[in-house]
């Protein structure tokens, strides 16, 4: 099964434009999609949830027009908001029966079991008689996990699923999507680009609703393969690079700023040429020049 | 820093819109009431009380501001909740702000908002007066001379009792916003504020409650309505509402209690954002893990998306969104209160004089609709909360992806809600079954309870619930729909008054009625069911738009949703939806077809122009000279099953004038829609010269003038017949079981001034002279016809009545022949024959219904038997030995004093609760269910025995009516209504204990005192009443019990007995050739009363007189074993008032008034152990009198026999004095 989306686009009613054109193939497996805050990410993954309309463009998830077939989308999925509360008074274990029993699973023995498994697997077991209200951000942002991969769905879609979690809880959730992953279509939105990193086969770089990269992690990296170039400057010099080049990123190592750019050849000025990693890609289609390998000649893998 | 954080708070408001659009609510509002008749508050002005009266303006002041209490539980619930809702809390606290600052800063300045806010009303009454009769819509004072203009008049009610009102809301709110922090608990503060307000105005049922009433009130209007209740129109429209007396305790005490709630709001309110909770959360222990979450492998389990499981899981969402509300403490609130009040007015049931009824069901189910309006607003409230359930919580993404279709979202919402109501119902019927219980009665009838609050309460709440669910999804945005369902109601109301009254118009109409014993729920069942059905299928239309509209997702934009709805449009729902559509269409049709074609339809307006034409078009018939009845012979055939009779068969007709007569008008009984099958007259050769048929009116040109003196037979057959149901519920006079006519319903003749509009600002607007509401008593034309009109002076009678077997029917008149037959269809048909043996008023009643009869004789002095029936319902056997017994007492007394029974038997009949009234008829009372039957005297010692009084009376009218006719001019009821009064009050007196008479007239005391105060026209003596109840029976029982008080019974039974001897039988055809008025009477009376009292018929029956006695200081000195001497200093003072209640003092001249002293009997309750009458000559009084036991109080007209609105400080207590010399 193969989640396709062909040219879609969106326009909010105050005027900004939250998807340009965006068409995406998904396989099964883990899927990224990388971009900073307000890319659209949401907004696309909210479409593909059933929850938002396009204004134009077309979702096909295998056989199911997704757009038309919403029905046929919600027996599949498992959603996991980005932002989302809870019933304050309600338990965890009742909230996550009740919502099994939302998803279809009506047999009792059954649901039962698979409640006690997820909320085993999301550590939440010992909590499971607390009332919701009492939760920290991060066993709510579990629990949004477990309710999401009831009764095993075939597209599973998270929307910052690692924001607020601590390191821990954080590798055992993408643990977690990786086990599942293999024959779903995760698709999982985030800034933080570790996560892309560690666990996805493809990916999507988005920003301000426009797709600016896709491809696998690899394919990526070995686009910016010797184009990226560091230097440590003084603070005081760091504003008259910022006007000579397009600094892609910018951090401080030690209270000095080191800077990263992007240039075919060396650039000069004493910068070293650095291993690209992932963040690079990130932050070169972010601020930076386009990669000189354009777009359209990755291979299209539909 | 207060200051500044009161400017921020004003600057902050100034912006926000909704502070305008509160203020343009209320200015509209106001305005439009003092400018158009669409809009009315209170009500109270009209008629003499001019509409800018300063009363009135402080009236609607008052509620105002306590109407439209959301506004200020709106600004003055949110100033801190504000902070914590828009999460400013954290940064705000952490400021150098003073806790007092901040709490008194935001309080302040958002009351100076309410109250400026509030300042709309002032400003829009001022506004509407000044313009009002610019304006193209006239509002009813156009024509009228209003008062100047003052602008203290305005703006001093607004001052003393607008600002106390809003700053005790203020304060409350307040409180209960910062405390809670949860905008529910404000609102749910709210409710009970008006449940205090509800429970004060139950009190008031028993008037000793009058001053705990006033003072319990948050809002001080029971307090205003009491402190005024005595003022007369002319006091009304000319004193301001000062703050004095109950009216002033009553703000003190809330203003400190507001005061002492923010004292508690300031040392409750944490400045912390997060709160330490009053209870220690427990500690929830689970079994520890003994897993590794790595290695749990997550099951593979079936998911079932069928039918089935789409019923599994709208069942598990009903169940958890039922489970929500129970859990929700403002609900439970709102519950708690709601019920608080069903218990408090259960101890005030249906009262009458202080006496409670029995709590039957019918009257239970009467209390337990008081809790309709909680019912409201939780089926609003929750219907708002429902659909934003998940979206309030931020869970409706996670929700809105499951694979639920989008219908089990809506229909679970529904169901859960649904399942709240089915468990409130029995929890109510629980409740009522208890109120039973506690009354110690016990025949609960649980099916009547189930089949009244299953169907019509139960509908109720769905209709809403639907109406709020589509409203919400439209709306889209919780606040915006609960505004618009407040606007709803408004614009439904202000339809209404606006001429749009058909039920298909008015949101859930067709009600199912009162619950009578007799009839059940009778024909209204049949209305109530196509009009449920029609409403039904409208709210179903309404739930499939929802379905289609409602949000799923994070789509709000309309368009966006409606498109996303076409997808939504699967075949049930479009089968559903068409279902519904044509149900709608097809029913709203049939109720239709049965109210505007099977019946005619008129809007209130329609009514009135009909009237107005009648009276244009015919009033110059009035005077013609007409023919009498003398004669009533008819067959009436009552069908009750169908709700139809027929009457066929003549009337005697002579011509009592000079003059011979060749026209004779014939009015038909329009209002009940009695067509006349045939009307001849003789042998059947009168034409019709002339036809209204609009009107009913015909008039018939005899070929041959009738002589005077010859007679003329008028044979005429009428029906009246029930078709299909009426928009308003329908005549409740011809009914399955109870039936109750009288022989309005039979042709009458000549023009029925009775039919033309009587209230004065109404003829105004339609250019009819104001008029009067009787005949002077000079004139010819009054004195020439009796109380019941010109068509008859006394009959001979007799009638058929035919009925179904189950049912008895009776007549005036003596049972002559009972007799079961068959009608052409093979029905069974049971008559009876009934003949009167002497002459009687042309007024007669036919009852029919299901009896048991309960017999009784008494013998009379001279020995003749007469026979005593009642017929009730069964069931209904509570008080039948005591109305028995009243009248036989009743027979025994007036046989005794006034002169002989008239006839030889004596029933009351039993007729449904429709009407709360026993009426008198010859030899035959029709006595209401609801009143007498079902009274429930628990302490003879204490409550009023009002099956007796009211059979009194009744029996009291076979002479006051019957036997003397009174002429049809001004004081008429002084003879027939006062004396039956007079009559039933002698009978009670000679039973019940003085205690318990002086309870009777302290009713009757005050029933007067607010009657005056009401008056819209002229209050007049007594000798002039013009049918004005408060005068003739409340005014009247005070003044004959007075009168038999200070002349002696004797002496009144003996004027009685002359004027009977004088006047038995009058009219035309007596040696007076004309029917008396209260001025014979009063002549009567005089030739009684010895020279020194004869002022006390001027003072009491001439003139309106208010005294106004006063004990100023009440000493005692002990002067020997048990010898003690009382002084008493008073002050007497007269007034006499004029018709609108202009009151001058007058001198006393020589005066008598009761001084008595109090002691304390064994059981500690007071007894008289003086009264005596002391001559008074002036104001100031000073009576010593001896008495044998240890006084405790004295005082003057101690037992407030005469007419005085402080009765209170008639009495003082006795305190030790200095021996005096």
């Amino acid at each position: 099964m193969q989640l396709i989306i062909q040219n879609l686009n969106k326009t909010y009613s105050n005027g900004v434009q939250a998807l340009k054109d965006v068409s995406l193939t998904i396989n099964q497996g883990m899927f990224g999609l990388l971009g900073p805050n307000g890319a659209g990410k949401s907004s696309l993954m909210r479409t593909i949830a059933t929850l938002q309309e396009p204004d134009s463009g077309q979702i096909q998830l295998g056989d199911t027009d997704v757009l038309k077939q919403k029905d046929e989308v919600r027996r599949v999925l498992g959603y996991l908001p980005q932002e989302f509360g809870v019933y304050p008074k309600v338990d965890a274990e009742t909230l996550l029966n009740h919502l099994a029993v939302l998803k279809g699973i009506t047999q009792s023995s059954e649901r039962k079991e698979v409640v006690k498994a997820l909320l085993q697997k999301t550590n939440l077991y010992d909590a499971r008689k607390k009332n919701l209200g009492g939760y920290s951000g991060g066993m709510k942002q579990r629990f949004g996990i477990a309710q999401a991969l009831l009764a095993n769905p075939k597209l599973i879609i998270v929307d910052e699923p690692t924001a607020g979690l601590d390191p821990a809880e954080r590798n055992r959730f993408l643990n977690l999507l990786s086990e599942i992953g293999e024959n779903t279509i995760v698709i999982l939105s985030t800034h933080i680009v570790d996560d892309v990193k560690e666990l996805c086969s493809d990916m999507a770089i988005i920003n301000k609703g426009e797709v600016l990269y896709k491809g696998s992690p690899q394919q990526a990296l070995a686009n910016i393969d010797g184009k990226i170039w560091e230097k440590r400057v003084p603070k005081a010099e760091l504003e008259d690079y910022r006007t000579q080049y397009t600094i892609i990123s910018e951090k401080l190592v030690g209270g000095t700023p080191v800077i990263h750019i992007m240039a075919d050849t060396n650039p000069g000025n004493d910068f070293a040429a650095v291993q690209g990693d992932l963040e690079d890609v990130y932050f070169s289609h972010i601020f930076g020049q386009k990669p000189a390998v354009p777009v359209s000649t990755f291979p299209q893998t539909n | 820093m207060l200051k500044e954080i009161i400017r921020f708070e004003l600057d902050y408001r100034k912006k926000r819109p909704a502070t305008y659009l509160y203020f343009g609510i209320l200015f509209l509002l106001c305005f439009f009431a003092v400018t158009s008749k669409y809009v009315v508050i209170g009500g109270v002005a009209g008629g003499q009380i001019v509409e800018n009266s300063p009363y009135n303006l402080a009236f609607m002041t008052v509620i105002m501001t306590f109407a439209l209490t959301f506004i200020v539980s709106a600004i003055m619930g949110v100033p801190v909740l504000r902070d914590f809702e828009h999460h400013t809390d954290s940064m705000l606290f952490t400021t150098p702000v003073s806790k007092f600052a901040y709490l008194f800063g935001r309080f302040f300045g958002s009351f100076l908002v309410a109250v400026l806010v509030f300042c709309a009303v002032w400003m829009a009454f001022i506004l509407g007066f000044a313009v009002g009769k610019y304006l193209p819509w006239e509002p009813s004072w156009a024509a009228k001379e209003i008062l100047p203009f003052n602008f203290w008049h305005y703006i001093q009610p607004f001052l003393t009792l607008g600002i106390t009102s809003i700053f005790i809301q203020s304060a409350l709110y307040f409180a209960a916003g910062t405390l809670s922090r949860q905008t529910i608990v404000i609102y749910v503060q709210g409710i009970v504020l008006l449940v205090l307000y509800q429970i004060a105005d139950t009190m008031l049922e028993d008037i000793d409650n009058k001053t705990l009433a006033a003072l319990l009130d948050p809002f001080g209007f029971r307090a205003f309505q009491i402190y005024t209740e005595y003022w007369s129109p002319a006091e009304k429209n000319s004193q301001m509402v000062g703050l004095e007396g109950v009216l002033l305790w009553n703000r003190l005490i809330w203003v400190g209690f507001a005061g002492l709630v923010l004292a508690g709001t300031y040392w409750g309110f944490s400045f912390n954002v997060v709160r330490t909770g009053w209870r220690k959360a427990k500690a929830i222990v689970a079994e520890k893990a003994t897993f590794r979450p790595e290695s749990v492998k997550i099951p593979v389990v079936q998911q079932f998306l069928t039918t089935g499981s789409y019923l599994k899981m709208l069942q598990q969402q009903a169940l958890f969104y039922s489970r929500m509300i129970v859990r929700d403490v403002p609900f439970l609130g709102i519950v708690i209160v709601g019920l608080i009040n069903l218990i408090v007015g259960a101890f005030y049931f249906d009262k009458m004089y202080g006496t409670s009824s029995y709590p039957i069901t019918a009257n239970v189910l009467g209390l337990l609709n008081e809790f309709d309006l909680f019912f409201l607003i939780i089926a609003i409230f929750y219907s708002g909360e429902l659909i934003w359930r998940e979206r309030s919580v931020n869970f409706n993404l996670i929700m809105d992806a499951l694979p639920v279709p989008d219908w089990v979202n809506l229909v679970a919402k529904f169901v859960g809600l649904f399942l709240i109501y089915l468990g409130l119902l029995l929890i109510l019927i629980v409740v009522g079954m208890g109120v039973q219980a506690a009354h110690g009665y016990f025949n609960f009838e649980l099916a009547l309870y189930f089949k009244s609050l299953y169907s019509s309460t139960l509908f109720f709440l769905v209709a809403y619930t639907l109406l709020a669910f589509f409203v919400q999804i439209m709306a889209n945005n919780k606040f915006v729909g609960y505004a618009l369902m407040f606007v709803f109601f408004i614009v439904t109301f202000t339809i209404g008054a606006m001429g749009v009254q058909h039920p298909l118009f008015m949101f859930n109409s067709g009600s199912l009625g009162e619950y009578s014993d007799m009839n059940r729920y009778g024909h209204f069942v049949t209305r109530f069911s196509w009009m449920k059905l029609y409403w039904f299928t409208f709210v179903c239309i309404l739930f499939s738009l929802s379905v289609v509209f409602a949000v799923r997702g994070s789509e709000a934009a309309l368009r966006t949703r409606l498109r996303i709805g076409r997808l939504r449009l699967s075949r049930p729902l479009v089968t559903f939806a068409l279902v519904t559509i044509v149900a709608f269409t097809g029913t709203g049709f049939y109720v239709y077809y049965n109210t505007n074609k099977l019946n005619t339809y008129q809007t209130k307006e329609e009514e009135e122009q009909w009237a107005v034409d009648y009276e244009k078009t015919l009033k110059k018939f009035e005077h013609l000279p007409q023919p009498k009845i003398v004669e009533s012979n008819l067959k009436v055939e009552l069908y009750p099953d169908t709700r139809d009779f027929t009457a066929e068969g003549f009337y005697w007709l002579k011509n009592k004038t000079e003059q011979p007569i060749t026209d004779i008008h014939i009015q038909e009984d329009v209002p009940n829609d009695v067509r006349t099958d045939y009307l001849r007259f003789g042998s059947g050769e009168a034409k019709v010269k002339q036809q209204w048929e609009d009107y009913g009116y015909t008039i018939y040109q005899l070929s041959r003038p009738l002589a005077a003196g010859d007679s003329v037979r008028m044979d005429f057959k009428v029906n009246f017949t029930t078709n299909g149901f009426t928009a308003s519920g329908g005549n409740t006079s011809v009914v399955q079981n109870g039936t109750f006519i009288n022989n309005t319903y039979f042709p009458s003749i000549g023009y029925a001034e009775a039919a033309e509009l009587g209230d004065d600002d109404l003829r105004r607007k339609h250019q009819l002279p104001e008029k009067d509401r009787m005949m002077e008593q000079t004139d010819p034309r009054g004195l020439s016809q009796s109380l019941f009109g010109d068509d008859a002076d006394y009959i001979r009678f007799q009638m058929v009545v035919g009925t179904e077997p189950e049912q008895i029917a009776i007549a005036p008149g003596y049972l002559e022949k009972e007799w079961t037959d068959q009608d052409s269809l093979g029905n069974n048909r049971r008559y009876f024959r009934y003949q009167m043996d002497v002459p009687m008023v042309n007024f007669y009643s036919i009852v029919s219904a299901r009896y048991e009869v309960k017999r009784d004789k008494w013998v009379g002095p001279d020995g003749k038997p007469v026979n005593l029936e009642i017929y009730y319902n069964k069931g209904h056997e509570y008080n039948l030995e005591t109305m028995l017994a009243s009248m036989k007492k009743s027979l025994d007394y007036f046989s005794k004093n006034f002169g002989p029974y008239q006839y030889r038997q004596l029933r009351i009949m039993e007729f449904p609760r429709y009407g709360s009234f026993a009426q008198s008829f010859a030899n035959t009372v029709p006595f209401s269910e609801g009143i007498g039957f079902i009274q429930k005297i628990s302490d003879p010692e204490k409550d009023l025995d009002m099956p007796y009084y009211v059979t009194a009376h009744e029996i009291g009218h076979q002479w006051w009516g019957h036997q003397v006719p009174e002429a049809g001019v001004k004081g008429n009821a002084m003879l027939s209504e006062t004396q039956s009064q007079y009559s039933a009050l002698m009978v009670m007196k000679h039973s019940f204990s003085p205690e318990l008479m002086q309870k009777f007239l302290k009713y009757e005391m005050d029933k007067y005192l607010q009657g005056r105060a009401m008056e819209r026209k002229k209050e007049q003596p007594l000798v002039l009443t013009a049918g004005q109840g408060y005068i003739h029976y409340n005014k009247g029982s005070v003044i004959m019990y007075g009168l038999q008080d200070y002349i002696g019974e004797d002496k009144v039974n003996a004027a009685l007995r002359n004027f009977l001897a004088d006047w038995q039988y009058p009219g035309p055809d007596s040696k007076q050739k004309r029917y008396p008025t209260s001025r014979d009477l009063l002549g009567y009376f005089k030739a009684q009363t010895p020279d020194s009292l004869q002022y006390i018929i001027t003072d009491w029956f001439e003139n309106i007189t208010l005294y106004e006695n006063k004990a100023t200081e009440a000493t005692y000195v002990k002067k020997g074993e048990k010898q003690y001497e009382v002084t008493l200093q008073f002050t007497a003072e007269k007034y006499v008032a004029d018709s609108a209640g202009n009151e001058k003092p007058v001198p006393l001249a020589t005066q008598w008034v009761d001084v008595g002293v109090y002691a304390k009997d064994k059981e500690g309750k007071d007894k008289l152990v003086y009264l005596k009458k002391h001559k008074v000559t002036a104001k100031d009084n000073s009576v010593k009198v001896t008495v044998a036991e240890l006084p405790t109080k004295a005082g003057v007209d101690p037992i407030n026999k005469l007419i005085d609105r402080h009765p209170d400080d008639n009495t003082k207590k006795v305190n030790e004095g200095s021996p005096t010399t």
